[in-house]
């Protein structure tokens, strides 16, 4: 029963990566570059997940793993591309394998630090090892200094970075499905005892950031064929804080968390480049509305404990009333001429949405959207069956 | 030898004070932002990664106080004349808002979060950050980046000169020697003019070009001696607003030492940072001592920021304090995070670190080498430079 | 050839000697009690066996060979396993995870087998569980596989350390304070859970443990230790009537 399971997966992975290259064929170029980056990032999220989710290994530095991969491959296209004989989907290959392998390099300097460091000061030194592969990028002349480096040639398609990322979201799945997973959640819970049970720490620290900074590498090597192009200010520490966000607002630790958060996480401000500009008293009426929801919903979080289904009115009763007093705020205060014309492009508010979506977020779920579980049916099996426990 | 030459260029090392004490004035400003950090970090064990935006809204307070002063952002009327009140005045209001922003941030973004996991908290702490800067870009004037004016600053045309070396006499007896040799020349040019009837001093006859050549070496030379006479000393050069800000910085420090050190809230601070649950049970009131340690540390962060703004006049953005941010930071994290003393120490070693990086011509790599610094200490001092690795009990 | 061999073994902290000289050997099949008030340095002992600490100097051999240096996972590889006396299992695992951690130092299919999932991968999963599972059968712990074992109460947390330990088929299975925080019952119950260990599995025991009546009724020799001093070394009945053992329990004799 093994091999024809595993064979129609990966069937349906390779499959459905090409249908979903069908379908980016028929939005225009904007959408499609938008799965494309999605795809990017989940790649992105996922693998710093293994580092900092499952190994516990506090990294903020993931977005320098990401340029190296970039890097190597915009400079070897430019530099080699035409003239080793082999191209198109072979050479695209060659160079997500060689980005990835100068990632991991990168990966293992970064990661020997850890089996000094912990926490606070581990976070800090690849926060700082990834400013310094950035500010040297930054001054080499052949990589294009602060203006950045055109890539040729392009290789833009849908279905080659979706099908990575289903390979590192696989790799790393199966790696908690077998008994191997287990020593990198030991490390995370408790180095001292994990060493204590024949767990080879270093090891598994060392393994964590090679996988992790290689599937990084690979990211960015897709990111700077898709792109044509690309400059140290697209790997800024922003990017990196927002990979990081994109993990812990999954739950730490939960792939399909890691998953849906960088998908969602790279939509929303995406989608809101382009809404309509906002007037000074909408916006103000949003934000009164805003912090009213959020309060009400976090008394219920803090303070409710009867069943699931009284929460879940709460919650929804909060959102309306937040909802209702937004519109009702912003019709009054439309009445004052001042905020009625005063309006703001929504390309501006887009970080400030996400900042204020991110620390909501936060407040109200501190463990992420899924917490530790995994999103399967078995756990919303159990969801509901712990629901109709409460009720009877 | 060669090594040094090709790496370091044509570095006069004569210059070496002058640099380092730029240094440690600037790493003054660093110092006060790291305290911030640090203390917060020693008491909740949170990265306020938002410590960098309220330096940068300490910034603006400075600007707007200085705009409402009449040092506006249109032309400034000449007999508009700035002293020191201005100036205690800005650096008031600014401390005064940052306390009260950093205690609004403490309340509304990580009060909430205080029992839960720490990762946690430093998202929130990175949303409120975010938050602040783009919020903070749709109301405040920041494109194009908008200066302090320095006529705010009475003292700009002051300079204080410490002279560490006096100049050659050698050289000086030589210079008046040539000066001498110099006006004898001219002398003779003169007379040659008027008694050979020369037409004038452009004559091109052999005897006027003899005593003309004569004359612009002796000039040349003069210059030669002069230069290398001027060059000969060595003083120290700093502004007098540099030098307030240094000042004022250490100032501020000591009398946060004192707080911390002899005042019943320190202890208490002090108390909290060593074992949170402890204190609280042993009836330390641990919201009111974490609120004041915001007020405190932001209050610091906004003298740093008026300072900054004022006296080395770098224009504002909302993302103005990002990189001081960070920098003060790992300056923290060098001195060892928690540690008050190491605060001002990493501050101080960051600053004059990137101000020899500069100076001896890696401008291009001044952000990098706060990390490369901090990575070299770390990997041999876990702990910081004055901090101690906690080892852990097994 | 002794099992274990400490000779000499010292370990200064700054100023601190806190295990000063100390030299006992454990044979084969010993139940071997360590036993001293606080700050005796018996936990230290552990850590210096276990390679947690190097000791400053003195020797601790292991079949023979010198273990000094040796750090943690690979004396947990030569046959040495522990339990922590502040428990510390890895609390957001479940029960049997914890178990599976320590039964995997003897994995024999490599990591990229496992990140292909390939079937030889999943069999030893299964391999590592079945035995995993047996073991907390042994310590009645087999119907709260599945819970997550920060959710245990106190006294299965301190027999999943034990459960724990095993796993890595030990020849040396050191216990600190096994029944620290146990009811009598409770405690009685693991007195003999301790002693069909080792008749079953063929395993060295030495244990630290505050309870007199636990250690005196379960081992068969004992060390006793005070200031990081070796004081008394001997069967039950010797240590229970020796001067210097009573002095440091009760203080002074007047």
């Amino acid at each position: 029963m093994y091999w024809p399971v595993r064979l129609a997966s990966i069937l349906a992975a390779v499959g459905g990566c090409f249908l979903l290259d069908a379908l980016a064929r028929g939005v225009d170029d904007y959408a499609r570059r938008l799965i494309v980056l999605a795809g990017i990032w989940v790649i992105l999220s996922v693998s710093l997940n293994l580092i900092n989710g499952i190994t516990g290994q506090f990294s903020i530095g993931h977005a320098a793993f990401w340029q190296v991969g970039a890097y190597t491959a915009g400079y070897l296209s430019v530099t080699f591309h035409g003239k080793w004989g082999i191209d198109g989907l072979p050479w695209m290959i060659l160079m997500m394998a060689l980005g990835a392998l100068m990632a991991a390099v990168a990966g293992l300097i970064v990661g020997l630090p850890s089996l000094r460091l912990r926490g606070d000061y581990l976070a800090i030194v690849t926060l700082g090892f990834g400013e310094i592969i950035r500010i040297v990028v930054q001054n080499q002349k052949p990589l294009g200094e602060a203006y950045g480096m055109n890539v040729q040639p392009k290789f833009q398609t849908v279905w080659l970075v979706w099908l990575m990322a289903i390979v590192c979201i696989a790799v790393c799945r199966n790696l908690l499905r077998t008994a191997h997973g287990l020593p990198f959640l030991a490390v995370r819970e408790d180095e001292v005892a994990a060493g204590a049970m024949g767990v080879n720490v270093t090891q598994v620290k060392v393994t964590a950031f090679l996988i992790g900074s290689a599937f990084a590498g690979v990211a960015g090597a897709l990111l700077a064929h898709y792109e044509g192009f690309i400059s140290p200010q697209m790997f800024k520490m922003e990017q990196s804080f927002i990979i990081l966000t994109m993990v812990v607002l999954g739950g730490t630790g939960s792939i399909t968390g890691a998953t849906i958060a960088a998908v969602a996480l790279f939509y929303l401000p995406e989608r809101l480049r382009d809404a309509p500009p906002v007037t000074g008293a909408a916006l103000l009426g949003g934000l009164i509305g805003t912090i009213v929801a959020v309060v009400l919903v976090k008394r219920t979080v803090d303070r409710f404990h009867g069943p699931k289904i009284g929460a879940a009115t709460r919650y929804i009763g909060s959102v309306v009333a937040g909802i209702v007093l937004s519109l009702a705020l912003g019709a009054g205060f439309g009445m004052i001429p001042k905020l009625a014309s005063q309006s703001f492009e929504a390309e501006k508010l887009r970080m400030v949405i996400f900042a204020g979506v991110l620390i909501i977020l936060m407040l109200i779920r501190p463990q992420g959207i899924l917490g530790t579980n995994e999103f399967s049916l078995d756990w919303v099996k159990s969801l509901l069956r712990k629901r109709k426990a409460v009720e009877a | 030898m060669d090594l040094t030459h090709s790496l370091l260029g044509a570095v006069d090392f004569g210059l070496l004070p002058q640099q380092v004490v730029n240094g440690i004035l600037l790493g003054s400003i660093y110092a006060l932002i790291a305290l911030g950090y640090t203390m917060v970090y020693g008491v909740l064990r949170l990265i306020n990664f938002a410590h960098g935006e309220v330096f940068m809204l300490g910034a603006y307070v400075s600007l707007f106080v200085a705009w409402g002063l009449g040092f506006g952002p249109g032309p400034v009327s000449p007999d508009q004349t700035s002293n020191w009140v201005n100036l205690v005045i800005m650096l008031v209001a600014s401390m005064g808002v940052c306390a009260a922003v950093g205690m609004f941030i403490e309340f509304f973004a990580y009060r909430p979060m205080r029992n839960q996991p720490r990762i946690a908290s430093l998202i929130t702490a990175i949303g409120v950050s975010l938050l602040l800067q783009y919020a903070g870009a749709l109301f405040l004037p920041n494109s194009p980046p908008v200066p302090i004016r320095e006529e705010v600053n009475p003292y700009r045309a002051n300079v204080l000169d410490v002279p560490l070396k006096p100049k050659s006499a050698d050289l000086l007896a030589q210079t008046k020697q040539a000066q001498v040799a110099l006006d004898e020349a001219e002398r003779t040019l003169k007379d040659t003019v008027a008694a050979e009837g020369i037409k004038s001093e452009f004559d091109l006859s052999p005897e006027g070009k003899k005593v003309r050549d004569a004359r612009n070496a002796a000039r040349t030379k003069a210059t030669v001696t002069q230069n290398a006479y001027d060059q000969s000393g060595l003083s120290l050069r700093i502004p007098y607003g540099q030098l307030i800000m240094f000042l004022t910085s250490i100032g501020l420090m000591l009398i946060l030492r004192h707080v911390v050190m002899n005042t019943a809230p320190g202890r208490a601070m002090r108390a909290v940072s060593l074992d949170y649950d402890s204190a609280s049970l042993m009836g330390v009131n641990v919201g009111r001592i974490i609120t004041l340690t915001f007020a405190i540390g932001s209050a610091l962060a906004g003298a740093g920021a008026m300072m900054n703004a004022t006296f080395l006049g770098t224009p504002l953005t909302t993302f103005f304090g990002m990189q001081p941010g960070v920098k003060a930071f790992v300056a923290a994290v060098l001195g060892g995070i928690g540690n008050i003393p190491g605060a001002v120490l990493g501050g101080l070693l960051m600053g004059i670190a990137e101000t020899l990086v500069v100076w001896v011509g890696y401008g291009d790599y001044k952000d990098a080498i706060a990390f490369v610094i901090l990575i070299l200490v770390l990997l041999f001092r876990p702990g910081g430079l004055l901090g101690s690795a906690k080892v852990e009990k097994v | 050839m002794s099992l274990l061999q400490l000779e000499g073994a010292t370990i200064r902290f700054g100023g601190l000697v806190a295990v000063n000289n100390v030299s006992f050997s454990v044979e084969k099949g010993d139940l071997f009690g360590l036993i001293g008030p606080n700050g005796a340095g018996k936990t230290t002992c552990f850590n210096l066996i276990t390679g947690v600490y190097k000791p400053t100097s003195g020797s601790i051999k292991f079949r023979g060979s010198e273990l000094s240096g040796t750090p943690p996972n690979k004396v947990a590889q030569l046959g040495i396993a522990r339990t922590f006396q502040n428990i510390r299992l890895f609390q957001s695992l479940t029960v049997l995870e914890n178990v599976v951690v320590a039964a995997y130092l003897r994995h024999r299919v490599a990591l990229p087998s496992a990140l292909l999932y390939l079937p030889s991968a999943i069999a030893e999963t299964e391999r590592l569980k079945a035995e995993a599972m047996r073991l907390l059968e042994v310590l009645d712990l087999d119907r709260r596989a599945q819970v997550r074992s920060a959710d245990l109460p106190y006294g299965m947390q301190r027999r999943l350390e034990i459960a724990r330990a095993m796993a890595t088929k030990p020849e040396l299975l050191l216990l600190d304070e096994p029944a620290a925080g146990m009811n009598p019952q409770e405690s009685d119950d693991l007195l003999l859970t301790v002693r069909q260990i080792r008749e079953n599995f063929a395993m060295t025991v030495l244990l630290i443990e505050h309870d007199m009546r636990f250690v005196m009724n379960l081992c068969e020799k004992i060390v006793v230790l005070d200031h990081g001093i070796e004081i008394a070394q001997g069967p039950p009945e010797t240590i229970r009537n020796h001067p210097k053992v009573i002095e440091a329990y009760l203080g002074e004799a007047v």
